[in-house]
């Protein structure tokens, strides 16, 4: 399909991973999360026209998160929206408003504190509850189960041991991870806590832009997968392979052509079965890539520091990052162009695959 | 005809409001010396109350902190006299205040007005009337440790 | 460039209190065929689909908009902005069809909120938890105190109030989707309950479930078929604390500065510079009469002062634009739908489709959508012809 051909840049990002940090409400902590990201564009908020937000009510613990939360996130007399799922697609949202010409610059920014609301009263209520919740659902169990059906052969049980040793230690290694604080929640069957997220309080901010500047988005795709679970097949994320394939179809690259890649899962082997569905490891080599290939999730992934809504940006953000040449320890040398990734709830439903480029 | 089936819900969830360093200082004022603060933002010079850390018209940090009150006058307000689910029982007096100081206004509960007939109630309060900040025995660092009252 | 967009298929379940023959996800398909039979399209030819659903508490469900994952493969994005949520759905959709992400973009808001027990319980906890919430803060006092406020500032009465609602009832009665059909009088309306002095039961909206859904289109795929252009929209965010507008120069808390100003951009877009003449139809999402009235000076019908003049003028005045002839949010407030309702009702009325409450030669309507804190306004202008 044909897109405008405006093209579209990133002016400034900012990322706060925390823990606790009870100096600030949510409303400070964004405030101060978008003004990083507008002082790392060179911006002034008088030159934003629009704001797009990424939160959910029931973690954030307001019923309406964005009455609160939009004006510190400078939405004051300026068009701003919320979309209340995964982050990377409310970038994909404001791109449309700029390729649109309905706006030349935009905020967009996502949170989430993992220290202030619980998150498996959260995944419980995801279920439907005529179905899923009498039967005690959640996120993690239907990772498990989506695990099982992957390690299903016995020649994983070594890389996924390294490919865990490897998250832990680019984590470790990662300025921007959380250093202390969090907690994990209870593995389910056959996942063990390395597999698990690190819960985190994030926020994460970006200034896009019409005028050209040093990292420019040249694909997006998403798509998303049927709502009833038994619809869905658990051992292949097709909604990830289509918005991936559509995101490098309008970028005009392909996998081998990618420098660094950012992929979105709430367990190391979503990480994995994500690798392989954008197409950077074959099919039953996931956890092997992600153990050897330091092109894979350089950011150490959800063990970094995880709260939804916030991941997808948190993986562009990281893949500017590295295309800026300031990742630290973790710089892949001279990387020109990245994807990152972000999926939804429930078990991945919706997909947004995101390329960028150095220009 | 199929027996429509129904099933019963709840929805509970437990979260810790972080107040923040500024609301939290605003909220010790409270307890400790029964003032009022508000903060001066350094580009609009509104003095905004309850303070906060920021202004978010001119999207500025704010850092001067002033006291305001605790006098004011009421600027609108509404009777409640229905009852809900979770709610006070009615009638009950929420208002908004702009303290002798302030540039913007602040919500309380009003108390001490007879509210027989509130009509007659609700046309006093019509007049814009002057309040003042009154403080329960045993502050506890809250919103609710306040009501506004008819001077 | 931007591309034009139209409106080329809608579809809507009946308003009510709840459908408890439905499952969520059978609630959304209803609305979603009749708008794709409408259009004369197959889920196919969908590129997008954007859902709009408010605050997940009212319907107790988590994510009730994934049940409307139809045609698995789409893009698919949520859309949650209070109040002004269906509105601001569409306006995500009408975005990527301008930008040229997609052809044919279908929009679905939902309401499932007849599961909830209290919905000004829910409504409580939209407030900043920190200074606000301890307060019987819900959508009715919120209403109520600026009610109060706009009396004293611009002597409206109670009796303008009843006014309007019973102009907003009278014409529920000709829409067979209204969930309330009250054949009310203005004396009825003043002496219904008093809920929050000085809002009466007959001036609020009732709690409505129902879905709504509609294709939107890009110019060159419209074909022949019936279509309702948008020749504006524009949306705009306020200042969440109440507080800090009570004394604002450039608009108090009763003069819906967002609304107005989103209205300015709208109007400019589509060319409007005497929407007293201009526009046929307007659609609001104003829950509760008093809160209709606050946006007679901010949609530019009258100065702020001559606002209960207006009241009179709009009942008697043929040439002035048509006020919710589908009786509005005081009919049906699915919150979810209700903004996008609004959109739908305009472009039925363009397109000559709206039945019984049709108003004779629509050629531009205007519908508006307002959330959270009456922080989120959005405006949109719908015309039969498309925009330059």
């Amino acid at each position: 399909m044909a897109v405008a051909d405006t093209p579209v840049y990133v002016e400034g990002i900012a990322l706060n991973i925390g823990w606790h940090d009870a100096t600030k409400d949510l409303s400070e902590l964004i405030f101060d999360t978008v003004t990083l990201a507008l002082e790392d564009a060179d911006q002034s908020i008088d030159a934003v026209d629009s704001v797009v937000l990424a939160a959910h009510d029931l973690v954030d613990g307001r019923s309406l998160s964005s009455m609160v939360t939009a004006p510190a996130a400078g939405a004051y007399l300026r068009e701003e929206i919320r979309f209340s799922d995964d982050a990377a697609g409310a970038l994909v949202g404001a791109m449309t408003k700029l390729e649109s010409g309905r706006a030349r610059r935009s905020v967009v920014a996502a949170w989430g504190r993992s220290s202030e609301y619980n998150y498996d009263q959260f995944s419980q209520t995801l279920f439907d509850p005529i179905y899923g919740r009498p039967i005690g659902l959640n996120e993690f169990v239907l990772s498990a189960m989506r695990a099982q059906l992957y390690l299903a052969t016995d020649h994983h049980k070594e890389q996924r041991t390294r490919a865990s040793l490897r998250r832990d230690e680019a984590a470790r290694a990662n300025p921007r991870a959380l250093k202390s604080g969090g907690y994990q929640s209870a593995a389910p069957y056959p996942l063990v806590a390395a597999d698990l997220p690190l819960w985190a309080d994030v926020a994460v901010a970006l200034i896009l832009s019409v005028e050209p500047a040093p990292i420019r988005v040249i694909g997006a795709g998403q798509s998303s997968e049927p709502y009833a679970l038994g619809d869905r097949n658990l051992r292949a994320l097709q909604g990830l392979q289509l918005a991936a394939g559509r995101a490098m179809t309008q970028a005009g690259t392909t996998g081998a052509q990618l420098d660094v890649v950012e992929v979105d899962g709430l367990t190391l082997i979503d990480e994995a079965m994500g690798l392989e569905s954008i197409g950077f490891a074959a099919a039953g080599h996931g956890l092997e890539q992600l153990a050897d290939d330091p092109r894979c999730n350089p950011s150490g992934g959800g063990a970094a520091g995880y709260c939804p809504p916030a991941m997808g940006l948190v993986r562009i953000v990281e893949s500017i990052l590295q295309l800026r040449g300031e990742a630290g320890v973790n710089q892949v040398a001279g990387a020109r162009r990245a994807m990152a990734t972000g999926s939804s709830t429930v078990a991945g439903q919706t997909h947004t695959a995101i390329v960028v480029e150095a220009a | 005809m199929t027996e429509l089936i129904t099933i019963p819900g709840r929805w509970e969830f437990d979260y810790t409001y972080f107040a923040g360093e500024a609301a939290s200082r605003f909220f010790g004022e409270l307890k400790d010396s029964r003032r009022i603060m508000g903060v001066r933002c350094p580009s609009c010079k509104r003095v905004l109350v309850p303070a906060r850390s920021f202004c978010d018209v001119c999207f500025q940090r704010t850092e001067e902190w002033v006291e305001v009150g605790p006098e004011g006058v009421v600027e609108t307000f509404t009777i409640l006299t229905a009852a809900f689910a979770g709610m006070p029982k009615p009638p009950v007096v929420i208002a908004y205040v702009t303290f002798d100081g302030a540039d913007t206004a602040l919500l309380n509960v009003l108390t001490g007005l007879d509210l027989s007939n509130i009509s007659d109630a609700a046309h006093r309060l019509q007049a814009r009337p002057r309040v003042r900040a009154s403080f329960v025995d045993e502050p506890q660092g809250r919103i609710t440790d306040f009501t506004f009252t008819l001077l | 460039m931007s591309t034009r967009v139209g409106v080329i298929g809608i579809g809507q379940t009946p308003y009510k209190r709840a459908h408890p023959e439905l499952s969520s996800a059978e609630l959304i398909w209803a609305a979603v065929d009749e708008a794709l039979r409408d259009a004369n399209v197959d889920i196919d030819a969908i590129d997008v689909i954007i859902a709009g659903v408010a605050p997940d508490a009212l319907s107790g469900e988590n994510g009730v908009e994934k049940t409307a994952v139809l045609g698995s493969g789409k893009p698919f994005l949520r859309v949650n902005t209070g109040g002004a949520t269906g509105s601001s759905a569409t306006f995500a959709a009408a975005d990527y069809v301008a930008s040229g992400r997609a052809k044919m973009a279908l929009v679905v808001g939902v309401e499932r909120m007849g599961q909830a027990t209290s919905s000004q319980n829910v409504f409580n906890t939209v407030f900043d938890p920190i200074y606000e919430k301890d307060f019987p803060l819900t959508t009715i006092t919120m209403a109520a105190l600026r009610a109060s406020m706009s009396m004293r500032v611009y002597g409206y009465t109670s009796r303008d109030w009843a006014e309007i609602a019973a102009r907003n009832h009278r014409n529920a009665l000709r829409n067979p989707l209204a969930h309330l059909k009250l054949d009310v009088t203005v004396e009825d309306i003043m002496n219904s309950p008093l809920l929050a002095w000085p809002i009466h039961r007959y001036e609020a909206c009732p709690m409505s479930e129902g879905a709504c859904a509609m294709v939107l289109a890009a110019g060159d795929v419209v074909g022949s078929r019936s279509v309702a252009w948008i020749q504006g929209l524009s949306s705009m965010t306020d200042s969440y604390a109440m507080g800090d507008r009570i004394n604002r120069a450039e608009g108090s808390l009763v003069d819906l500065l967002t609304l107005e100003l989103s209205a300015r951009r709208a109007y400019a877009d589509a060319g409007i510079t005497d929407p007293r003449r201009q526009v046929d139809v307007i659609e609001l999402y104003s829950p509760f009469s008093s809160a209709e009235a606050m946006t007679y000076p901010a949609l530019g019908m009258c100065a702020p002062e001559d606002g209960p003049r207006f009241v009179q003028e709009q009942l008697a005045d043929v040439s002035l634009p048509v006020f919710n002839p589908s009786g509005g949010p005081q009919a049906a407030n699915p919150v979810s739908a209700t903004g996008m309702v609004r959109i739908a009702e305009c472009a039925l009325q363009v397109r000559g489709l709206a039945g019984e409450r049709q108003v004779p030669d629509v050629v531009r309507a205007v519908a508006t959508g307002q959330g959270g804190a009456t922080q989120f306004s959005t405006v949109c202008v719908l015309g039969a012809e498309p925009p330059e």
